[in-house]
């Protein structure tokens, strides 16, 4: 995802005047996501979440306690939807992986076909090489689905209690 | 993980540009310090180092874009955002084998066939990904990255 470009940053200015700048561009960039959003928006919401963490870890020393609780919230978001992220980047994989054994074993299954075969005989399944395989990528499937709704649902959590306590209210503050 | 390292002359009396060239002056030594042993696979968390520091250099050029000359601030943060992207290729598959074995670990025998093959199959990208950061350590020594992010912190310091 790309940046939102901040307006008006001015080399021989203040760290101070631009940190502030940049911190107000990457709030209002944070807050553009729905936190129920689809995986992709998720993931541009963590891209979000890490900009403005280091924006504010960054600049700290000169923005002073505000910035660095913010950096250390910021951190956290990130943290939860990077473990979601991670959830979705497995699924995408077994999911991946499971299409390419089912290929291969249907594939080896036409070649056990008799020669002139007008059917395949229910026999061919027990020879399907990867049919050990299967069980326990569903299982890890079933896993990955469960943990990353947890996840999501502590996502929530805390994005509502970070609203409760006037996270993006503390980050203007800074301003 | 190597907690980052404190920049000097962060305060509240620092010009954009002055923090720029101090910032990425330096991430980038951070960077660079890393590189050494990153190949080596039996210790991964020098890869998982050095990609944290390739991030921190990248926010701050980022961050601090405005203070750079367009052209030279455009192909160095290229240059690193290609570096990091191969140690993402090498750090990514770690994680995901290290979270798979643990899950073996708690299935029985007749799901571990799957997990095995999975597995395998990760560790043949890991086996790629290694190649690929070395790849990445041969293209920024050639290109001289650590030299033209030294001059690229100066201008910044300058203007």
């Amino acid at each position: 995802m790309k940046a939102r470009r901040v307006k008006g940053l001015e080399p021989s200015g203040s760290l101070v005047d631009n940190a502030r700048r940049i911190v107000a561009t990457r709030v209002d960039e944070l807050y553009s996501f729905d936190p129920n959003g689809n995986p992709k928006e998720l993931h541009d919401m963590r891209i979000a979440a890490k900009r403005l963490r280091y924006v504010l870890e960054l600049t700290a020393p000169a923005l002073g306690d505000a910035a660095a609780k913010g950096a250390s919230e910021a951190k956290q978001i990130q943290t939860l939807l990077g473990e979601l992220h991670d959830c979705d980047e497995m699924l995408a994989l077994i999911a991946a992986h499971t299409e390419r054994l089912r290929g291969a074993d249907a594939e080896a299954a036409l070649a056990l076909a008799p020669r002139g075969a007008t059917d395949l005989p229910a026999s061919t399944a027990r020879s399907l090489p990867n049919r050990l395989h299967y069980r326990g990528l569903e299982s890890l499937s079933a896993y990955f689905r469960a943990r990353r709704e947890l996840l999501h649902r502590r996502f929530i959590r805390k994005w509502e209690r970070l609203e409760r306590a006037g996270f993006r209210e503390g980050l203007l503050e800074v301003l | 993980m190597a907690r980052a390292r404190k920049i000097p002359g962060l305060d509240d009396s620092a010009s954009f540009g002055q923090a720029a060239a101090t910032a990425v002056q330096v991430r980038s030594e951070e960077v660079f310090w890393f590189a050494d042993g990153v190949l080596d696979t039996s210790n991964p968390e020098r890869v998982h180092d050095m990609r944290v520091a390739t991030r921190r250099l990248r926010a701050a050029l980022e961050i601090f874009a405005d203070c750079f000359p367009k052209s030279e601030h455009r192909a160095l943060l290229r240059e690193v955002k290609l570096l990091a992207d191969a140690l993402g290729e090498r750090r990514d598959p770690d994680v995901q084998i290290d979270a798979l074995e643990k899950l073996r670990e708690e299935l029985g025998q007749g799901e571990r066939t799957g997990v095995n093959g999975l597995v395998a199959e990760i560790r043949a990208r890991q086996t790629d990904g290694n190649e690929h950061v070395q790849e990445a350590l041969e293209r920024i020594t050639e290109a001289r990255l650590e030299e033209r992010l030294a001059a690229l912190a100066e201008k910044a310091g300058a203007s």
